[in-house]
């Protein structure tokens, strides 16, 4: 008896697929097959090519988002750092294209600078993650005043054609989200620091006692975000061609909602980026959908939440004691059965 | 021959097939001092716990007071005039003494001494207390906060008073004025239960002695029909369960390798050990005498003064950490990582030796791992199965791989048997044994002091944080160790006033509640004072109108947000919630309407708030979801709905009641003067009520509090609900600014009211708060708005001033709150 159940100790999936992603992307195949049966203006390549633009910077900021999250905080500094990229990217070179890439390297020592300022508040000085990224917020939210005055202006020719020209019919910003995706998500699962990263998470009071470094990682954590809010900003910029200067407000709470969504828990632990990507893309096309049906922004917002607590309950609700209670056996507990 | 008011007979009781009691009896009688002894799982814990209504006996009967009992809750056996004290105390550290006292004590028992104050003071005065009873708990020392937890119970003055190992924490003077109230109570009438581990303690207290062992019972006898011999054999003699590996035997080629020198830590004075290469080093002693907290010094985590060295070289903490493998006792907690799988959890410390270029090799990681899952024979149904499905003994044997896969030069277990079925015990005796054949000594504290005898070389036995026997060779017995720790007379270190009164002083004003609104208030004053010298349209009536006008919506809000965060918890949905509100209300208190269905609006606005809050209390509370995303969500939903009722803005209100709402005394709007009534109310709520300290006490420390007794469902769903009402007054309040319906108004005021109530003091981990600093916090929040204005500043000081404002807050508050939480 036991021989089996030591040879089966051996197993390890290679490619593990995560119940968040499988939940998000049953969605996203219902959701759009349900477009093209019920709204099908809502697949049209018009609305298509419109809508995925957005869906790759919203899924480039649940990056940054869900490796905050995984670390058992929250990022409300998300609207300032995008808006504030934003601002520099196409503020700073006023439509001189020569003047861009300075800009560019500005915006992402700004990003690196808040990421410490953020993780510097939260580990050594001990404030609760929603206080310090909502102070740090106004404080990126002023600087981007004092650069701007809060009056946009519009992109520049070369940015434009870095985030719009295509490839394959598809413009480069999608390739960026997609690229982002799989860049965090290698980092995570497959490096020695996104395991470490990962386990920190999961549990900070025993990676302390297995000799990690805790700190450095939480740290880690909100530079990394930062980065990735900036990478945001600037395919945002370019995707935009007369940006305003708050355009980092309508990521805020879509971004927590994704990384929830793609089963990352509000309490840390081991995190989905490509499920919150996938989940960027769910969300964009949900609106997508509803709008193209008519209904009133009411609705829309209605149904997002509702899919928002479906996806949560998913979760959060102890399925397997209530499986358990009905009599329905899970399939570890099928195998440990068996063997 | 006396009454006995408490009788257990026959008792049994099993956790998960495992018998803890068999068949136990206990009679106490009327005035006397009874003493439990046993050894460290004995069953004595268990007994008093099911005499005391937490647990239910399998089978066997309880009586007290000569009436027979079938179900004995906490509260009937409080009822019955039946108090315990556990060891670890059941006090709020946010609360006040006096409303500790309070919780647990009911008003009848306040007034001997004429006052509930004067009364509460003859408490602790009788416990040997100079502090106010107005301090708060965080501020006592450990030992302080245990005798508080003693005080509570003998203020009751029960029929049958438990002592589970009381004088575990306390200094020499507690322990004696400790002993001169147990033996006051007794001759008073009451019975005491006195569970113990020192002899010395039964000999000066006790009258008649129980003993325990493996559950079963022992026997009863006078003590002055027995010696302390015969107590020892009836308390030894375990038998043994487990087998164990043949040990190492000391041989001539054995060098010392691992040494500590006089150590000392927070909780163990002068420790000396060495660990030879071969070798497994046992550390005994009745749990809660320093070893745990020796182990953790020695594994590198906390500090420590003395030398280590390993090898004959000297070495730091930081670097034990690195090369010594610490397996902690609490496995959930701070062993394993929970969440993760086996594979993760195992291979944790090891990646870095398991890459090819710069990413973990599968290959190699699987096969590292596997191999070490086979010698340690985990059972387990795959590599990628969660940590936490796995039983207590595979998952201790997953902390063993994991340490073991860390090449460490020592192992240091607290309990590595702790919650492990007999079989994987002794697999994990033989594995701790090969590892130390292999060249790597192996440090074990256990509080079973049989498996040490059949598993060490050598033991040193503990007691209140010194070591007090060393033993070896065939000495090591478990008649040995008990025999060190239960006659040691040593004493815990006095853990005096080592902060000197000042410090005190002072730390109790930084800490106290009435700090932020004092200095929230003079910052008001400043720059008030600064920006009237600048601009003198400042205290102009249509200024000073306009700033309480907005502060006063702002502040209702906070006041609502300030209830949820005392739990600690969050109310994101505060903003849209009083969006929503406002479009519901608008649909019926317009011009022209009818007054009943003007109140049928109001009434409506009333009946939707206390919907929402049930909403996002339930999703809290029954279906789990963190506050903050339970919240997010309703938040959503509720911009949904409020666009639903309202696609534009429109409906306007009724013009008188927006003029009533507009009215002002002076400068000042009534509105405000019913804000800052409402939190002086709460305020005073909060101090003087029930309610005020339930809140505070859930979200202080929700165990304890469930404790006590509080029904934290009700409370933090209430919360939610009051923060919901709250939000109604808010828009109330909008009403009268903006005159219609407009479901974007409000969502503003979400991070705006954590913000305001984050300026007042008021602590995102729960337990504490004020009403009057979210009041002060609104005003200060919407004044800096508004200086900005008068300064001719732009937009981006706004801003900046804001954040500052936040993070110099909430710095300063963090500070001033772990300053000399030492």
């Amino acid at each position: 008896m036991s021989s089996t159940q030591v040879r089966e100790v051996k197993r390890s999936a290679r490619l593990q697929i995560s119940r968040g992603m499988k939940t998000v992307l049953a969605g996203t195949i219902i959701l759009y097959i349900a477009s093209a049966l019920l709204a099908p203006t809502s697949v049209s390549k018009v609305a298509q090519m419109g809508m995925l633009p957005f869906a790759a910077c919203l899924a480039i900021v649940g990056l940054g988002q869900t490796l905050v999250i995984q670390q058992g905080g929250i990022d409300l500094s998300v609207a300032g750092a995008v808006s504030l990229t934003v601002v520099i990217v196409t503020w700073g070179p006023d439509r001189h294209d020569n003047r861009l890439i300075p800009a560019v390297i500005a915006a992402f020592a700004a990003a690196i600078i808040t990421g410490f300022i953020n993780g510097a508040l939260i580990t050594k000085t001990k404030l609760n993650s929603i206080v310090a990224t909502l102070g740090v917020n106004s404080l990126l939210y002023g600087v981007m005043m004092a650069l701007s005055g809060g009056s946009p202006r519009r992109t520049t020719e070369r940015l434009s054609h870095f985030t719009n020209d295509k490839i394959f019919g598809l413009p480069h910003s999608i390739y960026f989200g997609i690229i982002c995706a799989i860049v965090v998500t290698i980092l995570v699962k497959r490096t020695v620091i996104g395991r470490r990263f990962e386990a920190v998470g999961a549990n900070p009071r025993a990676a302390l006692a297995t000799g990690l470094k805790v700190g450095r990682y939480q740290v880690g954590a909100y530079v990394m975000a930062q980065i990735l809010y900036c990478i945001a900003g600037v395919v945002l910029g370019g995707v935009i061609s007369q940006p305003t200067a708050y355009q980092g407000d309508d990521y805020v709470l879509p971004s927590v909602a994704i990384v929830v969504l793609g089963g990352t828990s509000l309490l840390g632990g081991r995190g989905f980026p490509a499920a919150s990507a996938l989940a960027a893309l769910f969300l964009k096309q949900l609106d997508m959908f509803v709008l193209s049906l008519g209904v009133p922004y009411g609705v829309r917002t209605l149904v997002i939440s509702i899919s928002l607590m479906v996806g949560i309950a998913l979760y959060a609700v102890n399925w397997r004691s209530i499986r358990s209670k009905v009599g329905v056996k899970t399939k570890e507990e099928r195998q440990l059965q068996a063997a | 021959m006396s009454r006995s008011p408490l009788i257990l007979s026959n008792i049994s009781k099993s956790f998960a097939g495992v018998a803890a009691l068999r068949d136990v009896s206990l009679e106490v009688k009327e005035g006397e001092i009874h003493a439990l002894l046993g050894e460290n799982g004995a069953g004595k814990s268990t007994l008093m716990n099911i005499a005391s209504g937490t647990l239910q006996p399998d089978s066997g009967t309880i009586e007290i007071n000569g009436e027979k009992i079938d179900v004995l809750s906490p509260h009937l056996a409080t009822s019955h005039g039946l108090a315990i004290v556990h060891q670890h105390p059941a006090v709020l550290p946010d609360l006040s003494i006096e409303e500790n006292i309070r919780i647990s004590v009911p008003e009848e028992f306040l007034l001997s001494e004429g006052s509930p104050a004067a009364t509460m003071r003859k408490i602790l005065d009788d416990f040997g207390f100079t502090v106010s009873i107005k301090d708060r708990v965080e501020n006592l020392t450990i030992a302080q906060q245990h005798l508080l937890d003693l005080a509570k119970a003998f203020a009751v003055n029960p029929k049958v008073l438990i002592l589970d190992e009381p004088t575990a924490p306390l200094g020499q003077e507690s322990v004696e004025i400790l002993f001169d109230r147990v033996k006051k109570i007794a001759q008073s009438g009451t019975s005491v239960v006195y569970i113990t581990h020192r002899l010395a303690e039964v000999r000066e207290l006790a009258n008649r002695v129980t003993v325990l062992r493996d559950g079963k019972w022992r026997g009863v006898k006078a003590i002055a029909d027995i010696s302390d011999d015969e107590i020892m054999t009836m308390i030894v003699g375990r038998e043994l369960e487990s087998t164990f590996p043949p040990k190492h035997g000391s041989k001539s080629s054995d060098k010392q390798f691992f040494k500590v020198s006089d150590i000392s830590g927070g909780e163990f004075q002068n420790v000396s050990l060495t660990a030879n290469k071969g070798e497994i080093v046992g550390i005994a002693g009745v749990v809660g005498n320093g070893q745990s907290q020796l182990l953790r010094a020695i594994a590198g985590l906390d500090k420590f003064s003395g030398t280590i060295e390993i090898n004959g070289e000297p070495i730091t903490g930081k670097q034990l950490l690195n090369k010594a493998a610490y397996m902690p006792s609490d496995r959930h907690g701070e062993g394993l990582m929970m969440t993760l799988s086996v594979r993760e959890n195992a291979a944790v410390n090891a990646l870095n030796k398991l890459t090819s270029g710069i990413f973990v090799s599968r290959k190699k990681e699987t096969d590292v791992v596997h191999s070490s899952l086979t010698a340690l024979e985990v059972k387990a149904p795959s590599m990628d199965a969660d940590v936490s499905s796995l039983s207590g003994g595979n998952q201790q044997k997953i902390v063993m791989s994991r340490s073991l896969l860390a090449d460490p030069v020592l192992i240091i277990a607290d309990e590595p048997t702790q919650g492990v079925d007999v079989g994987a015990r002794a697999e994990i005796y033989k594995i701790l044994r090969e590892v130390a054949e292999n060249g790597i000594p192996v440090i074990v504290n256990s509080s079973d002091s049989k498996e040490l005898e059949g598993l060490c070389d050598r033991v040193y036995v503990m007691s209140r944080g010194h070591i007090v026997e060393t033993l070896e060779g065939e000495n090591i017995t478990e008649t040995k160790m008990v025999a060190a720790a239960i006659s040691s007379t040593k004493l815990k270190k006095e853990d005096g006033p080592s902060v000197s009164e000042k410090t005190l002083r002072r730390r109790k004003i930084l800490r106290s509640d009435g700090l932020p609104p004092t200095v929230l208030l003079g910052m008001i004053g400043l720059l008030a004072m600064f920006i009237y010298s600048k601009n003198h349209l400042y205290f102009g009536s249509y200024n000073i109108n306009a700033v309480l006008g907005l502060g006063t919506g702002l502040g209702f809000i906070a006041l609502g947000q300030t209830i949820v965060l005392m739990t600690g918890g969050i109310d994101l949905s505060v903003g849209p919630a009083s969006g929503v509100l406002l479009c519901v209300g608008s649909f019926f208190i317009n011009d022209g309407k009818s007054a009943p269905i003007i109140i049928i609006g109001f009434v409506l606005m009333i009946i939707v708030a206390i919907l929402i809050g049930i909403v996002n209390g339930s999703l809290i509370r029954f279906a789990h979801f963190t506050p903050v995303a339970g919240t997010l969500t309703v938040y959503i939903a509720l911009i949904g709905i409020g666009f639903l009722l309202r696609p534009a803005p429109g409906g306007y209100f009724n013009a008188t009641i927006t003029d009533l709402l507009l009215a002002k005394i002076g400068p000042i709007p009534y509105t405000f003067i019913i804000l800052a009534g409402a939190a002086v109310v709460f305020e005073l709520l909060l101090r003087r009520t029930n309610w005020g300290v339930r809140l505070r006490a859930s979200g202080s420390n929700e165990e304890s509090a469930r404790r006590l007794g509080i029904n934290i469902n009700r409370t933090i769903i209430g919360a939610y609900i009051a923060s919901a009402l709250f939000a109604a007054a808010g828009a109330v309040i909008i009403m009268g600014l903006i005159g219609l319906g407009d479901p974007a108004q409000g969502t503003t005021y979400t991070l705006q009211s954590v913000t305001a109530v984050v300026l007042g003091g008021t602590s995102l981990l729960g337990g504490r708060g004020s009403f009057i600093g979210s009041l002060l916090g609104s005003v200060l929040m919407v004044q800096v708005l508004n200086a900005c204005v008068f300064l001719n500043l732009s937009q981006t000081w706004q801003y900046l001033f804001q954040g500052l404002l936040i993070v110099f807050a909430a710095i300063s508050y963090s500070l001033t709150r772990s300053g000399g939480k030492k």
